[in-house]
């Protein structure tokens, strides 16, 4: 998806991990994942670079789907479908 | 079946420690188990009179408070703490070699809370083949 695609997306629940290190914001993401509905959209939002590639790896591995990220302001956002 | 990760401890100084518990939360935040053996000085590491306390880098101890100041920025727990908030979100075991307490002087009531138990070389060996991923620090 195009970071305007993922910009308009609509977000059942956004996790704020900025100002954590790694493994802060993977770990923030596990905690938050129960809180989306089936099928619903969560954002991460890191300032640590490797949450980047972390969360498309963990996506594939626990089953998630991988929406994509962009950049705002300095900071990444990480857009993930709970699919389980 | 969930895929397991274990790790055996030998090491204990807390820049180990904290490498340690980093690839404890990638384990914990993939749904793997993780199984912890302390040995020798691993088992110093999670001693209650030692674990909260200074203790020196096994490299470029000279750098030590750099680093502790920069892993504050980076709001970093110790080491410790985190493996205390990983037990709680996922399968993680921390298991002490039965003769590396006995080196120290120490048992099992003198280790941190989130040692489960002591177990045996057997054991250990018999974990580490059957896991998917290994690391001895």
């Amino acid at each position: 998806m195009t970071p305007e695609e993922l910009q308009a997306l609509s977000v059942d629940k956004t996790v704020d991990a900025r100002g954590t290190s790694c493994p802060g914001p993977l770990l923030a993401a596990k905690r938050g994942m129960p809180q989306v509905p089936m099928n619903g959209i969560m954002e991460v939002l890191s300032s640590d670079e490797g949450t980047k590639r972390d969360i498309p790896l963990w996506c594939k591995k626990i089953g998630h789907e991988y929406l994509g990220d962009r950049e705002a302001d300095g900071d990444f956002i990480i857009y993930v479908r709970r699919m389980k | 079946m969930a895929e397991r990760m274990v790790i055996v401890a030998f090491s204990g100084s807390p820049d180990k420690m904290f490498s340690m518990a980093t690839l404890c939360s990638g384990a914990i935040a993939q749904d793997m188990e993780v199984d912890i053996y302390l040995m020798t000085w691993g088992v110093h590491a999670f001693r209650r009179d030692i674990a909260k306390t200074d203790q020196p880098y096994s490299e470029h101890d000279e750098l030590r408070q750099t680093v502790e100041e920069n892993a504050a920025k980076l709001n970093l727990s110790p080491w410790y703490e985190m493996l205390e908030d990983l037990k709680e979100l996922g399968e993680l075991r921390i298991h002490a070699c039965s003769t590396s307490p006995k080196l120290h002087g120490v048992g099992l009531e003198d280790l941190l809370d989130i040692v489960d138990d002591v177990v045996g070389a057997v054991e250990i060996i018999s974990a580490a083949q059957t896991a998917d991923v290994h690391f001895y620090i």
